[in-house]
């Protein structure tokens, strides 16, 4: 074994498996870097090793050192765990065990940061550190790994590739990760959907999308676009190297935040001739006098099609 | 007795496979599948468009087969509720191009991540190429699974876990070179198959069958049939030799039942028995899967049904000799990587940009009341969704999963489909490989 990779195990709760499906899609060589610099020492779904419990009693025992814990999936507590008993050890049990010898613990997706779909009609069932917007979650609002950080949470339903490997691989090399108030990377958290998103014209100009299955107008007014309010780097590292949700046409429905799946998911409420919910910081007299003067001088060409037979 | 327990895992989930052997024979095999999430109970109550949101989520690796399920129970709600719902020729040739892409990445990393590590351990000098993480194999099958998901991704914006089917159609708006790109990475695909694979000419890989084929074929599915036969895997796996399709990708794929000939498939004779799962909390349930039936009788569903009911040269031919053993149920997951790609590129070839991608319904269907169904193939096979709305919110959900079938528990007659295929094996690695050969998704099965 290379002593220099980081030992890293990845453990499964109650998940869809996405975030390990979303990893495998990595653009090279983001996928061969990450294998070459990280041991994986154990993943349920692609690792060579298929007997966890061999792995955590060397890691209890400390025939190894655990470099990273990584957790996909919302963890249930106490009596409704009923996942598996791994050396009598359930696994709520063993994520405490583990994550208070690990120099970093990671949350990979939404279940696994917040509880998520899973966490939603059972009370049991929570995120590591958060249960939706309530700190605290199986590991408690204080807990700091042995490295001193609180878990570093990469939000997503699922996450991004990118985002997670980044995050890895600047463990790898020792450099400081900064987290935003719900601990997750700002690196790639400091930005909103919005940012880069194609539409961004159509936004500054109010010019809204009639009707779904266009390239052109903006999902903020009749679509529940959650873009100026979702922070997230979907816009600015595209998905699977080639898209987005917003430029396929679909509204961003908040995936990273902690209130993902919220109801009506295609709609924007309004209160008053006005949306419901601004984008983050922004004022509604602010808004009210912008999107008024927006809408006015709108240019035309905003309001054709992008591509036709036209001139 | 001898019993034997072992948490599987290198799949999609996880499962936990108890054997009871008598002398050195599995007499009997229970599949339970641990952890469930409860989806079915989290739609109630919830607006009806917020499915394609949340469906998806069931499963990680095969997230887009629900949200066709999704749309299509959703879309035959409104028409049986007296709306017309239209979808364009182009809408209806996207939702099949990215539902085959997803298979198409599903096989690439079943065959390369899940089975091949298990085939290794009966034959080690295949160690080299398909060992886990390191092997050419591996690292290969991932690259080529992604031609796919990005091919999938530029029309659906993301994989896994896209929404762009809607009632009316699909909400991305493509260009000509985005059509371009995509037919540029399906025919990576395709090159894929023809050196990695079958490593012979698709033309001539196309025109054999049966011996001839099994002759000739090189690449990784000679590497895997040179396994089968020394190790027999030609001859277990069997089940009952009953099949199901339900769904329709045209043309290679259409829906009906075989056994001894091949019949009409009649969605109203699909139903689900509960008694040897968790729910019915008499004691002896076991998984948290029910057990789906077919006219009362358990059935195999995914590529093998799909084949054979389509008719597929190859896989009839091999069929005819082999059964539905391991060998030929591998077989036909892996020669639909091709036929599907192949009509991937047909599809983009006669699609007409200039037609809308999406035809609203008109806006009261967002209080409407009724009933739908959709159904449609996934990876692992037939996936069933049932949709009840009152005034716009769902009143009822029900999935049934292609893993329900084929994976799902036993009844008070029947023993579950892959249950039944492990039974008289006399090793434990090649019941895990048999379980294997049915691409086992546990998330799926208890959702
Ligand atoms: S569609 Fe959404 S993300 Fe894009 S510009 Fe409009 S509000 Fe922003």
């Amino acid at each position: 074994m290379n002593s220099e990779k980081l030992n890293l195990l990845w453990l499964h709760g109650l998940t869809c498996c996405g975030n390990t499906q979303s990893f495998l899609c990595a653009e090279e060589p983001l996928l061969s870097s990450f294998l070459r610099k990280v041991n994986l020492i154990y993943h349920p779904a692609i690792s060579e090793e298929e007997e966890l419990e061999v792995k955590v009693r060397a890691i209890l025992n400390g025939d190894i050192k655990l470099d990273v814990l990584v957790l996909e999936g919302a963890v249930p507590k106490g009596e409704s765990d009923k996942t598996y008993k791994l050396d009598g050890m359930s696994l709520s049990e063993l994520v405490l065990k583990l994550s208070s010898l690990a120099d970093y613990t990671v949350a990979l997706g939404n279940c696994a940061v917040y509880g998520n779909i899973p966490a939603l009609k059972e009370k049991n069932v929570s995120g590591l550190q958060y249960r939706f917007k309530e700190k605290g979650g199986i590991l408690g609002k204080d807990f700091r790994s042995k490295s001193g950080m609180p878990v570093i949470n990469i939000s997503g339903c699922p996450a991004h590739p990118e985002w997670f490997i980044g995050v890895i691989l600047s463990i790898a090399s020792g450099k400081r990760i900064l987290l935003d108030s719900y601990g997750r990377p700002k690196e790639f958290y400091a930005y909103y959907t919005h940012d880069g998103c194609m539409r961004n014209q159509y936004y500054e100009w109010k010019v809204e999308a009639e009707s779904m299955g266009t390239k052109e107008g903006c999902l903020f007014y009749n679509f529940g676009c959650r873009g100026p309010m979702t922070k997230s780097s979907c816009n600015r590292i595209l998905w699977n190297g080639v898209s987005s949700k917003t430029r396929s046409g679909q509204p961003c429905f908040g995936c990273t935040e902690f209130d993902f799946p919220r109801a009506n998911l295609w709609e924007t409420k309004y209160n008053m001739g006005i949306p419901a919910e601004l984008p983050e910081g922004v004022s509604l007299r602010g808004y009210i006098m912008v999107s008024g003067i927006a809408k006015t001088f709108a240019p035309d060409r905003l309001k054709r099609r992008l591509i036709d037979e036209g001139e | 007795m001898k019993v034997s327990k072992k948490l599987l895992t290198r799949l999609e989930g996880e499962a936990e496979l108890k054997l009871f052997w008598q002398g050195e024979k599995i007499k009997d095999a229970y599949i339970s599948v641990p952890n469930y999430r409860g989806f079915e109970r989290i739609l109630v109550g919830k607006p009806v468009m917020d499915a394609l949101v949340i469906n998806p989520r069931i499963c990680g690796i095969c997230g887009h087969a629900h949200l066709r399920a999704t749309v299509e129970a959703i879309e035959d709600s409104l028409k049986r509720a007296g709306y017309e719902v239209t979808i364009t020729e182009k809408a209806r040739l996207f939702r099949d191009i990215t539902l085959s892409l997803e298979i198409i990445q599903n096989h690439l990393r079943w065959f390369y991540l899940y089975l091949m590590p298990d085939v290794v351990k009966l034959k080690p000098s295949l160690r080299e190429r398909f060992a886990p993480l390191k092997g050419s194999g591996w690292q290969e099958g991932v690259r080529a699974s992604n031609y796919a998901t990005k091919a999938l991704a530029t029309l659906a914006g993301q994989w896994p876990h896209s929404s762009y089917m809607v009632p009316g159609g699909v909400t991305c708006d493509p260009t000509e070179a985005d059509i371009n790109k995509v037919e540029a990475l399906v025919e990576r695909v395709v090159d894929f198959f023809e050196e990695k694979l079958a490593g012979i000419e698709i033309q001539s890989y196309m025109s054999m069958s049966g011996a001839k084929l099994i002759r000739e074929v090189k690449g990784d599915i000679l590497s895997f049939f040179e396994a089968c036969f020394e190790h027999g895997l030609d001859s277990v796996g069997r089940s009952y030799g009953r099949f199901l399709t339900g769904g329709t990708i045209d043309p290679c794929v259409v829906p009906g039942t075989k056994s001894k000939r091949i019949c009409k498939f009649h969605p109203e004779r699909v139903y689900e028995l509960g008694n040897y799962s968790f729910f019915s909390k008499n004691g002896r349930g076991y998984t948290w899967a029910k057990a789906a039936r077919y006219g009362g009788v358990p059935c195999e569903t995914g590529p093998l049904a799909r084949q054979l009911i389509a008719k597929n040269p190859r896989v009839v031919s091999l069929y005819k000799k082999y059964g539905d053993s391991v060998l030929v149920r591998v077989f036909a997951r892996l020669d639909e990587i091709l036929t599907l790609s192949l009509s991937v590129l047909d599809k983009l070839r006669s699609v007409d940009l200039s037609q809308r991608s999406c035809i609203a319904p008109p806006k009261e269907v967002k209080s409407v009341s009724g009933e739908g169904i959709g159904v449609v193939e996934a990876a692992r096979g037939t996936l069933i969704h049932k949709i009840s709305v009152s005034r716009g919110k769902i009143k009822f959900y029900d999935v049934i999963t292609p893993t329900v079938w084929n994976l799902g528990p036993r009844d008070d007659v029947y023993l579950g489909v892959a249950e039944k295929a492990m039974i008289g094996l006399d090793s434990e690695l090649k019941a895990y490989t048999v379980l294997r050969s049915f691409d086992v998704c546990s998330v799926c099965t208890s959702h």
